[in-house]
């Protein structure tokens, strides 16, 4: 009998979690204890903790935590989808150019259609990355390499021919929405006023961890990714299965896209454009909660509620956080998370063509 | 079949992306013989702002002199060499402008390596290792902090007193303004130091919150800044951040506060928000990109000098918005001009950085 069997089942299936959350908390007590000046900095720190400080800790989660759950859809079933940054832009891009073309009011109409067609078209993009994977069987990360840099040529080339500018004017933006009673309460009714991308992804993530987890499209997506082979034999098309992942990727990418779009009510093609590697930093979150789209929430958001710690400490005179150094962090915690704690597992037949014996 | 389809996805890839970024030919009215090349900076045309500046600074040269351009918009500061090159080495071009501090590195190389072609860099001086103007570059920087002076002066007398305009007010109480950055460079600290010393000119106790967003281009992270500034009780908020500044101003309109643009008129430029938009940091790279050409026309350019342009030269200002026009208080444009002229006296000393 091994150790590990003597452990309560919750401390044995969340050991890595729990490991964490004990690490944060010795690291916290050393710096308040031994560094000097190191509890003036949690109280700062604590202090900026409002929920005003929340609302925008949500508000930057919404793109990263819906490309990351679009990307969990699509490698379960078996198909690596690197291009979600790709797919954000598709989903901003539309999202602009929609209300560009749509008569300009502030009627509620106008914006969920740019928010519709949005959605739409970064599904139309994955379909057509999907059949470039499934029918035609190219490398899929090298596919998705080129979903990517085609998103980031094609967009600001568009917005040079709409607008004559890799940058669009300002349109509307979505109002925010109160929840009744809830958003009266003192102090933490902030949290409940929000624009709607953010109740969106409130119910998007139960939602997607219910449908992998509880559902048989839930049961087929990871036999698809794990061992296509058996789904085969049951009698299921792995293909339109996998269509239906990477799909379903698109499907929230054009949210998260459209989301961030929205709510500026502008598009920016310069540089990297204004998505600016959250895509990226969705994928990182989602290997970090290791597919389950509940983990890799809770991973965007630790990230984004950084980026707003770091926005609303270089407000405090005496911390000179450097942004560059906090924009860095996904990428150097999905290494440690990768390397040293090593329990993300991709799904064995992630990557790898299926062809049906039939 | 895989390597096929990484090919052909590259060439997708490559061609789209460069589609972006090719070099547009803007025609030739003949008049005079004067070609000149324009390399931007980084962010590209249509930023509203620095590069459209200059832009408008050729366009305005080619009406006048019937001069012809070439414009070229380098993806990353990588490009900008490239650029460089293939316009001095060219023979064609009698006037290679450099948008940008971005490019004074490779332009001391190339300046000195194409000894014949006249350059001229906006934002930056060539000099080479010893200290030495570099000959063959006609050098055109700003006081920045100058016009940030008197914008973070006009912020800081409009957050100590009461004032309800266009889509905005302020309270008396808790003055307080903040400031949001592009990416940390020498020159946008200028903008910063200039505007929190305006704002105690004003007033010894307001609380000036600045952040950075780290970046040019993304508003998303602009309006969260800005958002947090007005929500701890912000009145005004100064934004030198390029594209992502569309952020600041979107957050000042939905929390019913005042922004300050850059650059160029933003009220007018960004004219969606010109309810709010209080003023802009004039910043007249056209007039530089303009003067320097006429030179070349005029034949009397003049390489190796530095032309350095602060509120006495018109190079920098404070532009009050299109809605603000006659709106603001008589004591507030009174304290304005007697700053300006405290300033351009030297009975006033703006810090060049925080």
């Amino acid at each position: 009998m091994s150790d590990a069997d003597v452990l309560p089942r919750f401390v044995r299936d969340h050991r890595r979690a729990l490991t964490l959350v004990v690490l944060l908390l010795a690291a916290l007590t050393i710096v308040v204890t031994v560094v000097p000046g190191g509890r003036q900095t949690v109280t700062d720190v604590s202090g900026v903790i409002t929920a005003s400080y929340l609302a925008s800790a949500f508000r930057l989660t919404v793109p990263i935590a819906f490309a990351a759950i679009g990307g969990i859809f699509s490698e379960k079933a078996g198909v690596i989808n690197i291009g979600l940054e790709g797919l954000l832009i598709i989903g901003a891009f539309t999202a602009i150019v929609t209300l560009h073309f749509l008569p300009e009011t502030t009627a509620i109409w106008v914006i969920w259609s740019a928010f519709g067609i949005a959605v739409i078209a970064s599904a139309f993009v994955a379909l057509l990355f999907a059949i470039v994977c499934i029918e035609f069987k190219a490398d899929q990360v090298i596919a998705g390499l080129a979903v990517w840099l085609i998103a980031l040529g094609l967009a600001p080339f568009a917005s040079i021919i709409v607008w004559e500018n890799v940058n669009s004017p300002s349109f509307v933006t979505f109002s925010t929405v109160s929840i009744p009673i809830l958003s009266d309460l003192p102090s933490i009714g902030r949290l409940f006023v929000a624009t709607p991308p953010v109740f969106m992804l409130i119910v998007a993530v139960p939602l997607a961890w219910y449908v992998l987890n509880r559902t048989t499209f839930g049961k087929w997506i990871e036999a698809s990714g794990e061992d296509p082979k058996t789904l085969d034999t049951a009698g299921v098309s792995v293909r339109k299965v996998r269509y239906a992942g990477v799909v379903l990727s698109g499907v929230f990418c054009g949210i998260g896209g459209a989301g961030l779009a929205l709510n500026v009510g502008q598009f920016v093609g310069s540089g990297e454009t204004m998505v600016d590697g959250r895509g990226w930093i969705g994928l990182t979150a989602y290997l970090i909660g290791n597919y389950n789209p509940v983990g890799a929430f809770l991973a965007s958001f630790l990230f984004a509620g950084l980026d707003a710690l770091q926005i609303q400490l270089q407000q405090i005179a005496g911390y000179d956080v450097s942004s560059t150094l906090i924009g860095i962090i996904p990428y150097v915690a999905v290494v440690v998370v990768l390397a040293f704690i090593g329990r993300t597992r991709m799904p064995s037949s992630a990557g790898e063509h299926y062809e049906s014996d039939e | 079949m895989d390597r096929r389809t990484f090919v052909a996805s590259l060439g997708v890839g490559a061609t789209v992306g460069l589609a972006g970024c090719v070099i547009g030919d803007n025609g030739d009215e003949s008049g005079e013989d004067i070609n000149v090349g324009m390399v931007y900076s980084s962010g590209g045309l249509g930023d509203e702002s620095f590069n459209d500046m200059a832009h408008n600074g050729v366009e305005q040269a080619e009406a006048d002199f019937g001069i012809s351009y070439q414009n070229a918009e380098p993806d990353s500061p990588a490009d900008m060499n490239d650029y460089q090159r293939e316009f001095a080495g060219s023979d064609e071009y009698d006037l290679v402008c450099c948008i940008g501090f971005d490019h004074v590195t490779d332009l001391v190389q190339n300046a000195q390596e194409f000894s014949d072609q006249q350059f001229v860099l906006v934002d930056a001086v060539a000099e080479t290792e010893d200290g030495d103007l570099v000959e063959n570059v006609d050098n055109y920087v700003f006081r920045e902090h100058e016009g940030s002076f008197q914008v973070g002066h006009l912020a800081g007398l409009l957050t100590t007193m009461e004032f309800d305009h266009g889509g905005a007010s302020t309270a008396s109480e808790d003055p307080h303004i903040g400031f949001v950055g592009g990416e940390e460079t020498a020159i946008i600290d200028r903008f910063e130091a200039g505007y929190i010393a305006g704002a105690e000119y004003a007033d010894e106790d307001i609380e000036v919150s600045t952040a950075y967003a780290g970046s040019w281009d993304d508003p998303g992270t602009g309006q969260e800044i800005a958002t947090t500034m007005y929500d701890n009780g912000a009145d005004i908020v100064f934004h030198a951040a390029g594209a992502t500044g569309g952020g600041v101003f979107e957050a000042a309109q939905s929390a019913e506060r005042y922004a300050i643009g850059v650059d160029d008129d933003q009220s007018i430029s960004a004219e969606g928000f010109s309810d709010v938009i209080v003023a802009s940091m004039v910043k007249r790279v056209n007039t530089a990109v303009y003067e320097s050409i006429e030179s070349v026309v005029d034949d009397d350019f003049e390489g190796g000098s530095v032309e350095d342009l602060g509120l006495e030269e018109d190079g920098v200002e404070a532009v009050v918005g299109q809605d603000f026009e006659g709106e603001l208080p008589e004591e507030i444009t009174d304290a304005l001009v007697e700053s300006r002229e405290g300033i351009i006296d030297g009975d006033i000393d703006v810090p060049e950085e925080t």
